[in-house]
């Protein structure tokens, strides 16, 4: 059997806002929900891409030398990404990381390895390594290998999810997660449908069952102005945790940076424009919970 | 226990403190001229040196100023520059005309005193000074070339060596008296030499000296009225201090005395926090302590440790900017078991540091696996408050590299720090620690240039780079160069040694170094019972990420030949953009990349290897040091661009820590980077410095991420941390508006400055360095 590979975007080190202690967080690349604010867009396709920073772009055009498949164009975004394969050939001689492969497909030994270099700081913070997306949970052999890999080298994991998975393809990988970071997001199921383009109910399912099993599971809801934040969504998340037993969420406030990356990798998304959300909507937000029962992090 | 908070009177004491502008103590200069025309050629150099100073110590103009707890300064003003004529003084009066209106530490200066300087005070030490007097004619005019505008090193000693650990833990025990018996005791016995006597009795005078300047503060404040102060100064410097005031008094008369004789750089309080310990615990235990004024009192201390401004001239403000004066003091630590030391004046101590910031002293905490847990919690808060003090030193790191490079093994549990950042055993090393700083960049553009700079028309042809062919050649070439280039600073430091020693001997300050009474022989000319002589390397990481884009774009790739790469650095990269940004694009130090971290720890052993070749004139070793003052912005500045995608002109990196923005996975990458070298060879310690926005680290998650930064780092070897938290919206305010913010301390390489005293290109590297890390 070959070794399972995913699709990792990015592995930002020194974190510490992402569960206990400095971490490393792991970006796998791939999203089966379509949430419109999303702040990484570059991980929704679990397509490894070639993005262009324009900004960076010196106009040698060497790529377009070495390109095998005719797949530089000069206009529009630099790369068709229809006649490109990833071979990275143009990566490699752009002067100036202006062509960047997003998603480089690795094995999970090869990403222990590179986790393993800041294991001084996850042993003196208490820390270690977060998988996040994306929906790492799309990587489910390589989630639970590379977490079964970080057992065994003694460092703390853990998984952040919008629980839109397979319960029996994900137990393994949730049985070894120290911590699993699990997004609330629009409870209304006609509104999620409308909005996220999929079904809510296996995700409440699979929130249920860790709930109800004992996992070391933590809820969180991003605050999106217009779409989270409205006062029978507050309801909605404050009566599920209650009926799972929960009086704890933690809120992670929308920022617009995102958006920015969306040129980046020719995306469709379309951009909402919202800003950054404000502190005393935080504010109020938090006292909304609270005043139902819900104490917020 | 409650927090110390910093009392009325004594914030009202700091606010006039730095209400007065530095101003140039030329008295000694003045003094010491007189006394020189007049007996130079009647006494030996030792009493010569001891007399002079005993004529400035008995005329020097002297004031108590209100409200204060510690008395005496070490010039005629409060806030002074005092100019050592003999030394490195003169050549900083080539800003005479100009102290006062010059943009960057303007210095006030009496007109009456410039007009006697001018006249007769300057010409007659024009072929006296140490410098003039260290090499024949020829030589003088290289080396003053050389030292205008340096780019190859700085010979700091030619200012004098300073930078030594005072015995204070035994002097608050003896006072003046206990010197004086045995000096005398010394003097009474077999085998002394003619220079032995010189010095001895040189010593004598010195003593008196010190005693006569007691006496005439003491006088002053009787006639003042001030009893409280009276009381202290019938006992100290002469007797045993008998309570902490009288101690701090008696450290600051010392630290003061031999900054006027020697030089005001590096001397060092030593570990503070437990020599002292003894009184405090006396009058903790007392019914009627009143911590608040103990508290008062180091802050008094505190103020008086910022008196001292350093007289530098504009140019060498480049190299050295923020006016720094290296008073290190060293808290925590272990005892001789190996325990941990804290005790509840390194707390309070740490409250000082906290509630009430001042430029000096250089506070230095040991830190390592035995220390207790909330004290390193509370030197992290602190830390994180901003300020960019305490410095952290690694506990279990540092002795073992002392001990490797032959300090006695039994005793360097007692290290403490230095001036900047070099460790040494209080009370009895010599170690000109800040003996010269070296440009180890400078190597490459040498290779390249064939020994020439690259903008200079002897090295527009370059057949010689047909030779070096792989990456192991060039790096012989550069190990060639640099052996060579530190031979020819040997050449230099020993002329300077000798010159110092023959001439300016320096009798008070070796009476505070263990050995120089028991050998009978003054520290400048190798009285102390330890010797040594630290040489500093910059631009480590520059020429790391250099010999890196070598290697990848001339040998590897083949994108360009080495001569290209050269013209290319000659020409600044003009017309060249795409190799300069290829060079940009190569691996560079501070990203945990194996390759271009193994080139720099190749290059580190090499300058290991080439320091630890040589010795000193006073029998101790050279030792290797990292870290550059502000020298990584005078050397870059006169410097071609470099392989790397260094600019002409720009800034080389500070210390051991990678080139500014190079670094782009953050601090655990670039502190991996930075531990990959082996910090067992840095005998004379490194600076490693990093900047977090306040933004980031101000929150309980954020201080937890510092210290375990601090603790990660620490395990893997590393040897000093220092971090600055800033908050980049008010360095730029103080940009704007430097007089209402006067009080913004920073960390500087090594030390801290006041925001507002830096060079504007160091502010800017500041805010640009914080805001790539927020
Ligand atoms: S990755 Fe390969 S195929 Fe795709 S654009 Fe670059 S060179 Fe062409």
């Amino acid at each position: 059997m070959t070794a399972p590979t995913a699709p990792v975007f990015d592995i930002q080190r020194f974190s510490i806002h992402d569960g206990p202690g400095i971490r490393s967080l792991v970006f796998l690349k791939g999203c089966g929900l379509n949430c419109p604010w999303c702040q990484n867009p570059e991980s929704q396709s679990a397509r490894p891409v070639i993005g262009f920073h324009r900004s960076r772009c010196m106009e040698s055009f060497e790529c377009e030398s070495v390109c095998p498949n005719k797949a530089i164009v000069r206009g529009g975004q630099r790369v068709d990404h229809d006649l490109c394969s990833r071979c990275c050939k143009c990566v490699e001689v752009c002067p100036t990381e202006a062509l960047q492969l997003i998603g480089e497909t690795i094995g999970p030994r090869d990403l222990l390895d590179r986790l393993l270099v800041d294991r001084a700081y996850y042993d003196s913070s208490g820390g270690g390594v977060t998988f996040t997306g994306g929906e790492p949970t799309l990587h489910a052999a390589f989630l639970t290998r590379a977490l079964e890999l970080c057992a065994e080298a003694g460092i703390h994991t853990n998984i952040e999810t919008a629980g839109k998975f397979a319960w029996p393809d994900l137990e393994p990988a949730l049985r070894l997660a120290d911590l699993i970071y699990f997004d609330l997001k629009i409870l209304d199921p006609d509104a999620h449908h409308q909005v996220l383009g999929h079904d809510l109910g296996g995700i409440l399912d699979n929130a249920r069952r860790l709930a109800d099993g004992g996992f070391p599971v933590e809820f969180r809801m991003p605050a999106v102005p217009g779409y989270t934040d409205t006062i029978p969504n507050i309801d909605a998340v404050a009566a599920f945790l209650h009926s799972i037993g929960r009086r704890e969420l933690h809120l992670l406030a929308y920022h617009n940076m995102g958006e920015a990356k969306i040129e980046v990798i020719s995306g469709d998304q379309p951009r909402l424009g919202l800003p950054c959300y404000p502190d005393d909507s935080i504010r109020d937000l938090r006292r909304g919970f609270e005043n139902r029962g819900i104490a917020t992090i | 226990m409650e927090r110390w908070q910093p009392s009325a009177e004594i914030l009202a004491l700091r606010s006039d403190h730095q209400a007065s502008r530095p101003a140039l103590g030329a008295e000694r200069a003045i003094h010491y001229t007189q006394f020189w025309k007049r007996e130079s050629t009647n006494l030996q150099p030792c009493l010569l040196n001891a007399r002079a100073l005993a004529d400035h110590l008995a005329r020097r103009t002297i004031r108590i100023h209100p409200g204060e707890l510690i008395v005496g300064t070490h010039t005629e003003h409060r806030v002074g520059a005092i100019c050592h004529i003999e030394k490195a003084g003169w050549a900083m009066l080539e800003d005479l005309r100009r102290f006062e209106t010059r943009p960057i530490n303007p210095i006030r200066v009496d007109p009456q005193a410039k007009r006697t300087l001018t006249r007769t005070v300057v010409p007659y030490w024009l072929n006296k000074n140490l410098a003039m007097r260290a090499f024949p004619l020829r030589e003088k005019v290289r080396y003053v070339k050389d030292q205008l505008g340096a780019v190859d090193h700085v010979v700091n000693e030619v200012g004098g060596v300073a930078h030594f650990l005072p015995d204070y833990a035994r002097l608050i025990n003896t006072g003046t008296e206990g010197l004086r018996a045995k000096v005398e005791q010394r003097r009474a016995g077999p085998g002394l030499t003619d220079e032995n006597r010189d010095y001895l009795d040189a010593s004598l005078v010195c003593l008196d000296a010190i005693d006569d300047f007691g006496d005439r503060y003491r006088r002053e404040a009787e006639r003042m009225g001030r009893h409280d102060l009276v009381e202290v100064l019938q006992q100290v410097p002469r007797r045993p201090a008998r309570n902490l005031h009288e101690a701090l008094q008696l450290i600051w008369f010392f630290q003061l005395l031999i900054q006027i004789e020697s030089l005001d750089q590096g001397v060092s309080l030593g570990r503070i926090d437990q020599y002292l310990h003894p009184f405090y615990s006396v009058e903790s235990s007392s019914p009627d302590f009143d911590r608040g004024r103990v508290g008062d009192l180091f802050a008094a201390f505190c103020i008086k440790l910022s008196e001292i401004v350093p007289l530098f001239s504009s140019r060498v403000t480049t190299y050295f900017a923020g006016l720094p004066s290296g008073q290190a003091a060293s808290i925590g630590g272990v005892d001789e078991r190996g325990h941990d030391a804290t005790n509840e004046l390194t707390f309070l101590l740490l409250d000082v540091i906290d509630s009430f910031k001042t430029r000096q002293p250089n506070w230095h905490a040991r830190v390592g696996a035995a220390s207790d847990p909330e004290y390193v919690r509370r030197v992290v808060e602190v830390v994180a408050s901003g300020g960019g003090s305490p410095a952290i030193y690694n506990d279990d790191v540092i002795p073992k590299a002392m001990a490797e490079r032959g300090v006695d093994a039994s005793k360097v549990w007692n290290y403490a720090t230095v001036g900047c950042v070099e460790p040494a055993l209080p009370g009895e090393s010599f170690t000109s620690s800040d003996a010269a700083i070296f440009n180890l960049a400078f190597s490459l553009e040498l290779v390249l240039g064939g020994g020439h700079a690259l903008t200079s028309r002897s090295a527009a042809r370059r057949p010689w780079l047909a030779d070096i062919s792989s990456t192991a050649d060039l790096m012989r070439r550069i190990e060639e160069v640099t052996a060579r280039r530190l031979s020819e600073l040997k050449h230099s430091l020993d002329a300077v040694e000798l010159s110092g020693a023959t001439h300016f001997p320096t009798p008070l300050s070796s009476l505070t170094i263990g050995g120089c009474i028991e050998n009978a022989t003054d520290s400048t000319r190798g009285g102390a019972i330890h010797n040594a002589s630290g040489i500093q390397a910059v631009g480590v990481a520059d020429l790391a990420d250099s010999v890196a884009a070598i290697d990848k774009l001339v040998f590897r790739d083949g994108t360009c030949t080495l001569a290209e790469m050269a013209d290319a650095c000659a020409t600044n990269f003009r017309g060249d953009d795409l190799l300069l940004a290829r060079a940009r694009k190569t691996a560079k130090f501070g990203n945990d990349d194996p390759q271009v971290d193994r080139i720099a720890a190749q290059l580190v052993e090499m300058f290991d290897r080439c320091v630890s070749a040589h010795t000193n004139t006073r029998g101790g070793r050279w030792m290797p040091g990292f870290y550059s003052m502000t020298c990584h912005h005078g050397f870059g500045r006169k410097m071609a661009a470099m392989p790397s995608g260094r600019l002409a002109g720009r800034p080389l990196a500070d210390g051991l820590a990678p080139v500014d923005g190079a670094d782009h996975l953050g601090p655990t990458a670039s502190l991996n980077s930075v531990t990959s070298l082996d910090h067992g060879r840095f005998g004379n310690g490194v600076n490693v410095n990093i900047k977090f926005d306040s933004a980031t680290v101000g929150d309980d998650s954020g201080r937890m991420a510092l210290e375990a930064l601090i603790r990660g780092y620490f395990a893997q070897g590393g040897m000093q941390l220092q971090i600055n938290v800033l908050d980049t919206d008010l360095l730029e305010s103080a940009m704007r508006d430097p007089d209402s913010h006067r009080n913004l301390l920073v960390r500087v390489s090594g030390y801290c400055a006041y925001f507002v005293d830096l060079t504007p290109e160091m502010q800017q590297e500041m805010i640009d360095r914080t805001r790539q890390h927020a």
